[in-house]
């Protein structure tokens, strides 16, 4: 397509986009032998609908909204919103703000002919459908022809899918809502009827053969574009130069040349084409066939024809001798002096053109927090680690001075740290990029950066220090890098959710705790694993089942090697939420595996004063005491560890089981006493030797120290956050407190970690116990998602946040709407993980192309039409793959009052199992398998097995 | 007189229909290509010395100049029987499969796990957490110690730290859930099912399925899977298909068939895969074998040979399944008795029968259909129906349909022995042999 040089043989591309179509539909095309359409872009269809004989329709276009769609995304206005929707890179390279900005967004580079061009924005085939298999006058005489062909003729209400109203686009625009009726009425262009297709007539194209030849807009802008070039294209493609030659369809266009003596179209005008177009404004020697009339006055009407200097563009004297011109008054004045009465003043008009090449404004940065989450005590007990989640970086403490006194640069989101036995080398887990940075502790530097699995949180490393075993939270599984090679040897299957790890003292065993309970049956009580690995061999050994319980997170091998300690939550989800008896909602404590494989469970909640979020927990060297951190309530506990044994010792084992789980009363005989931290501590490690302990204070950017000696609080360690605290770190701070939820049990984080789930499916409403059950949904880019809840009841995140939280979760101690809308704030720049999937700009797998064909299918395998509302893409199309609206699609079971469902958005699907709207399904497969019986939730019965792997494999990439 | 050539029993739905024209045409043909020679009866039929038969001279392998009777192939002859007296869930016997700490049994109703070192088993059954009733195939993972078990009717399960995790075709990519086979390779699990074979990648979830459509199998339905690590290559046996093998690195398929397209009688001897209706196939060495209801087969990668009960001394041609120990010796699980192909080089077999009315039972030597030896045992094999087979180093485990069998190779050599130096340079002679151009 573009041309560094190369010549495409016709001069008219557009023009053979026409003709080669007409060829191969010429050819012997047959009934029943269509092949995969695919784009051909706007120029191509402006060759047969435009002029008066087709209603200008193609100016029309133009002139619109939609022809500035993408050029919009270049906006600070459209940064701000991208940012609201969890998006993390620029919005003109997020398939999220393409989806409804741009054609094609979502469609490989084989779907796209040489003609298209995605900053053309929202083209005809964005609404009518990749146009290569109708585009043809033959086929578009006959209505149906074209529709079997891919023609689409959509109707208002299809427009809903990109202007539904958008809560990121109302937070920024501040409620400029789209008139649907107005806006329908802008953009209509009808077919006149006595439409007639025809090729307009322009003027003869005089070449010049010493001249550069033309190259077109969309040419300039694979590099004049993006934040680093201040967006040129975009600026140039909002701007009126871009709509020169679209006007001239304009009545006003007529009458003026109508004054001027021009007679007929204006843009078959030599007279007007030449202030209108840069094809006839300047000499060239020809036209590619990525250039056009169409693109109006475009960067070569003022800057010359491109096809030499774009090839000497970093260097502009080079570019000035091959044709590259300086543009000053004179050029604007060549068509502005005195065109049409319409005055042009100099500088003001000159500066809205102009677009020059300078330092960006700096955009007032948001302020970077640290947010440690997880620590590390080298072995030589002299620094502190800090894994800080804001600043993608490890700060490092100075443990005699604490101070800090280094901060190393990490990967994305950095999680854990885990030191090598000598202490050479420091390990840390990297959340967001899938990756562990290998860290020489003496220079300080990352000298390596090893590929894990998806999402890894906790690590250890061996006591021989041979191997490295990091827990995939999103992948389930442990990766073990052989520390000589730094590469992985093996994966080991976990638990669902696999989130820290602590190794025993002799070195032997490995323990995990995951944070997600397995799939259990319908309606039956939570079961979470701790996993044990044998550290000898590398394999794991047993599978630890902790009944009715999850959240399990910290763990902490005693010193003994008789047992570990880990932190839990116990969610009485089976029961409506209105129960409040018997510890309410969730419950939090610590459970104890035993070596041989026994788990007990106790809880550090005390009646009315509930422990909320915990999330690590250390033993003392001594064994005598452990200490949890309450996340959500801004304390540590210190547990005395031999009574908390003592009383279990004294149990039996029905009491062991069911009783002293449950026991609100029984965390006053262990628990000594609670120390106050800053907000919200997470991870918490000892200095040995030094009766000292230090906790990651996340939302504070501090680092609390306790003295184990007397257990109090002994100071903080700055690790030199910013001071301000933002409406986004006030969101996240409430999102992470429990202090206004009743009885301050837990905390949004508490049913969403890390923004995301806990897969468990909730009985929220006062409806009968078990009626409509409801699986708990992601909050990672859901903010365009609305409506919320699963029956759709709730428009707004400030509803769903604010009077619902209200009557079931808050209580007596609703939100402050300053917190309120902090919080929303906050939910909203959740980032959603990228689709490990399908990395963004990778071509899909054939496997993932096939199941595409399958999601987009139009008729059965035995050649039945599938009616449009029983179509996957109907209701679950990009970008966000929901058309957030309220369907029954058959899946009403014995428990639901009734089957009217909203429709969940798809991106990144595969990672939020359970499916449907009370979790039943287990897995993708099952939603078709088990609970589709009838086809009434897409036609999938008529599939064979390798078509449904298939279709799993598109949705896994979506 | 004996039959002439040796008749294939007609194969289910894929027999052909032969018109007696033709029939008498290729009776005739065999005739004046192949000879005539005499063939070994099964276990129980008389033991009287036979004449010596008029062989052939077939491929490479078949000479066994300079070997005399008294080279004789080692003999289990110390056997343990396990039943559900022992504790196994069930006698029917299924699968097994020997790894270092322990031997995994899968039956009829239920998985077992021999403690090698007490002695113990542990078993599991439905109600124990296992998935599925009937484990039909067992494969270990060696990296991570998962155990991975084939269901038949049940789909697939993992085994690991005492947790099951089931997959079947409704909850994942699995293309059915009669499996009866499944192999570890690298990341991959493989499963044999009567619809196709599915694979599994345990790092990134996806499932492939191969089936007509994407793999050059005639029919779908999947005996057994293997993986060969030597060449990096899986082998899957196909009833009606023949055997099919999968290059990993290069994703590549290539499938032996029987090229004479005779499914009622062996055509032409050893012009490749003895017969299309494979039950398993195994490769050591550079060799690969399979095995059919209509005898065995062995490919060196330049020389097919068949195995037929009459000319071998092994014990019935019906032959469930199949495993290599190197590529001299293969012990086959028939209908009928263990046999074992245990000295290629010289053509020498060792069948094992269970007496029907004690545990005793007798042990036949014998070299190119000759019976060599009888050793008398006094406690035999666990059953004459034999399913499946396992080496444990020197050790052997045999799957029969009542009861596990463990049989102790104290003091176990690999192919014929009289005198050391000479078995050495035999071997020698036969290896120069091969090689030759």
């Amino acid at each position: 397509m573009f041309f560094r040089g190369r010549h495409l043989g016709t001069e008219w591309l557009p023009f053979l986009g026409l003709l080669l179509i007409g060829i191969g539909r010429s050819a012997g095309a047959f009934e029943g032998a269509l092949r995969h359409p695919v784009y051909v872009g706007v120029k191509v269809c402006a060759q047969c609908h435009d002029g008066d004989a087709m209603g200008n329709q193609c100016s029309i276009w133009a002139r619109s909204k939609h022809a500035d769609a993408y050029a919009a995304l270049s906006k600070p206005e459209a940064r701000q919103i991208a940012k609201l929707s969890g998006v993390p890179v620029p919005p003109q390279q997020s398939p999220l703000c393409l989806g409804c900005h741009a054609t094609a967004a979502e469609a490989e580079p084989w779907e796209r002919d040489p003609t298209f061009a995605i900053q053309d924005g929202v083209q005809c085939e964005h609404c009518h459908g990749p146009g290569s298999e109708y585009a043809d006058a033959a086929i578009m005489m006959n209505r149906e022809q074209a529709m079997k062909r891919g023609l689409r003729m959509p109707s208002k209400e299809e427009c809903h899918s990109c202007h539904a109203p958008k809560g990121s686009h109302d937070a920024v625009l501040k409620g400029q809502r789209l008139d649907m009726d107005a806006a329908w009425e802008q953009i209509k262009h009808p077919t006149p009827e006595n439409a007639e297709f025809r090729k307009p007539s322009f003027p003869e194209f005089v070449a010049s053969p010493k001249e550069p030849a033309f190259v077109g807009a969309a040419s300039c802008a694979e590099c004049h574009e993006g934040p680093d070039q201040q967006d040129h294209f975009s600026a140039w493609k909002r701007s009126r130069h871009a709509d020169a030659f679209a006007v001239l369809a304009t009545a006003e266009a007529r009458a003026i040349a109508a004054a001027m003596g021009v007679a007929g179209d204006p843009r078959t005008k030599l007279e007007c084409l030449k202030c209108h177009t840069s094809v006839y404004h300047r000499p060239a020697s020809h036209v590619l066939g990525t250039a056009s009339v169409y693109e109006g006055v475009s960067c070569e009407a003022c800057h010359g024809p491109g096809s030499q200097h774009a090839q000497t563009y970093s260097r502009p004297q080079a570019a000035e001798k091959n044709g590259l011109l300086k543009v000053n008054a004179a050029v604007c004045l060549s068509c502005h002096e005195n065109a049409h009465g319409k005055p042009f003043q100099i500088p003001d008009n000159l500066a809205e053109a102009s677009h020059p090449i300078r330092a960006r404004e700096r955009e007032e940065e948001e302020p970077q927090y640290k947010t440690p989450v997880n620590l590390a005590v080298s072995p030589d007990g002299k620094e502190l680690y800090a894994a800080c989640e804001g600043s993608k970086s490890v700060v490092v403490v100075d443990l005699g001075s604490l101070r800090k006194v280094a901060e190393i640069s990490v990967g994305a989101q950095p999680h854990d740290i885990a030191f090598s036995p000598d202490g050479k080398t420091a390990f840390v887990s990297n959340r967001l990029d899938d990756t562990v940075s290998v860290i020489n502790t003496g220079s300080r530097r990352v000298t390596a950066t090893i590929p894990v699995g998806d999402e890894p949180h906790g690590m250890v490393v061996d006591r021989r220090g041979a191997f490295l075993y990091v827990l995939n939270t999103l992948s389930e599984d442990i990766s073990v890098i052989d520390l000589s090679t730094q590469t992985e040897v093996k994966r080991l299957a976990a638990g669902r959710g696999p989130w820290s790890a602590a190794i025993s003292a002799d070195g032997n065993w490995i323990a995990c705790t995951n944070v997600l309970s397995h799939f259990v049956p319908f309606r039956t009580p939570s079961r979470s694993e701790v996993t044990l690995i044998d550290a000898r061999e590398g394999k794991v050994t047993l599978r630890a089942m902790v009944p009715g319980a999850n959240g399990l997170r910290g763990i902490a091998w005693h010193p003994s090697g008789d047992f570990a300690l880990f932190t839990l939550n116990r969610h009485k989800n089976l029961v409506p939420m209105t129960r409040v008896v018997q510890g309410w909602t969730i419950t939090n404590g610590l459970g104890i595996l035993w070596r041989d494989g026994r788990v007990d469970q106790v809880l550090l909640d005390e009646p009315g004063i509930a422990f909320p979020d915990p999330t690590d927990v250390i033993v003392t060297e001594d064994g005598k005491h452990a200490l949890v951190t309450s996340a959500a309530s801004n304390r540590v506990a210190v547990v005395a560890v031999d009574r908390l044994l003592k009383i279990l010792e004294s149990a039996d084992e029905t009491e062991r089981a069911q009783v002293i789980p449950n026991h609100l009363g029984k965390a006053s005989e262990y628990v000594l006493k609670w120390i106050e931290t800053p907000i919200c501590p997470r991870g918490i490690a000892i200095q040995p030797g030094a009766g000292r302990a230090f906790v990651a204070a996340s939302l504070d950017d501090r680092i609390a120290v306790i003295d184990l000696n007397t257990f109090e609080a002994a100071g903080v360690v700055q690790l030199g956050g910013p001071q301000v605290i933002t409406k986004e770190r006030l969101g996240e701070r409430v999102f992470h407190s429990a202090a206004n939820t009743f009885q301050r049990q837990f905390a949004c984080s508490s049913c969403h970690p890390d923004g995301h789930v806990e897969g468990l499916t909730y009985d929220i409403e006062p409806d009968g116990i078990g009626v409509n059950p409801v699986d708990n949904r992601t909050l990672r880019g859901i903010l365009d998602t609305a409506p919320f809840k699963w029956e759709g009841l709730n428009p707004s995140l400030s509803r769903q946040c604010g009077p619902r939280l209200a009557v079931f979760f808050t209580r007596i101690h609703p939100f402050t709407p300053e917190e309120l809308s902090a919080l929303d704030y906050y939910i909203c720049t959740i980032p959603s993980p990228p689709n490990r999937h399908r990395p963004v700009g990778a071509e899909l797998t054939p496997a993932q192309r096939r199941g595409k064909e399958v999601f987009y299918r139009t008729m059965t395998n035995d050649g039945r039409l599938i009616p449009m509302e029983n179509r996957c893409s109907t209701c679950h199309y990009p970008p966000l793959y929901t058309d957030r609206r309220i369907h029954d699609v058959g899946t009403k079971m014995p428990l639901d009052e009734h089957g009217l469902f909203d429709t969940p958005q798809l991106f990144n699907v595969y990672n939020s199992a359970p499916y449907l709207h009370n979790g039943i399904a287990e897995t993708l497969e099952e939603i078709w398998t088990r609970f589709n019986p009838y086809d009434q939730h897409g036609v999938t019965n008529d599939m064979t097995k390798d078509q449904l792997n298939d279709l799993i494999e598109y949705l896994r990439t979506l | 007189m004996y039959s002439r050539y040796q008749y294939k029993a007609i194969g289910g739905p894929v027999m052909r229909s032969v018109s007696r024209m033709r029939r008498l045409l290729l009776r005739s043909a065999a005739v004046l290509l192949l000879g005539s020679w005499a063939g070994v009866g099964s276990a129980g039929e008389s033991t009287e010395a036979q004449p010596e038969p008029a062989l052939p001279a077939l491929a490479f392998g078949q000479s066994v100049e300079g070997v005399s009777d008294e080279d004789l192939p080692y003999v289990y002859t110390q056997w343990k029987n396990y039943t559900v007296a022992d504790g196994l869930p069930n006698d029917h016997i299924f699968s097994v499969k020997a790894v270092a700490e322990a031997v995994w049994i899968g039956t009829e109703d239920g998985l077992a796990r021999l403690d090698k070192k007490t002695g113990r088993i542990q078993c599991w059954k439905e109600a124990d957490g296992l998935p599925w009733r009937a484990v039909t195939s067992i494969d270990v993972d060696p990296k991570t110690g998962d155990v991975w078990l084939a269901l038949f009717g049940g789909g697939l399960a993992r085994f690991s730290g005492g947790r099951f995790d089931h997959f079947h075709q409704l909850n994942s990519g699995l293309v059915n859930d009669v499996v009866y086979g499944v192999a570890v390779e690298n990341n991959h699990i493989w499963c044999a099912t009567t619809a196709g074979a599915s694979r599994y990648d345990i790092v990134t979830g996806k499932w492939d399925v191969f089936t007509e459509k994407n793999a050059p199998m005639e029919e779908i339905w999947n005996y057994n899977v293997t993986y060969a690590p030597s060449v990096n290559k899986v082998f899957l046996a196909v009833w009606g298909s023949g055997c099919l093998e999968f290059d990993v690195p290069t994703e590549k398929w290539k499938v032996y068939l029987d090229p004479d397209k005779e499914m009622e009688i062996d055509l032409y001897r050893d012009d490749g895969i003895i017969h299309v209706i494979t039950t398993s196939a195994s490769f050591a060495d550079g060799a690969l074998w399979v095995s059919a209801y209509f005898g065995n087969c062995r490919y060196d990668g330049r020389h097919w040979r068949g195995f037929y009960a009459h000319e071998t001394g092994l014990p019935s041609d019906f032959t469930n399944f199949l495993k290599a120990r190197s590529a001299n010796e293969a012990w086959l699980c028939t209908d009928k008795g263990l046999g074992v192909i245990a000295d290629y080089a010289t053509d020498t077999y060792v069948a094992y029968y269970r007496n029907a009315d004690n545990p005793g039972g007798v042990a036949k030597v014998s070299r190119r259909g000759r019976l060599l030896r009888e050793v008398p045992l006094e406690v035999s094999i666990a059953h004459n129906f034999i399913i499946g087979v396992d080496f444990d180093g020197d050790d052997v485990w045999v799957a029969t349909a009542h009861g596990l069998s463990h049989g102790t190779g104290k003091g176990y050599y690999s192919g014929v022995k009289k005198d050391a130096d000479r078995q050495k340079s035999l071997a020698a002679t036969i290896q120069e042999k091969a090689t030759a151009p």
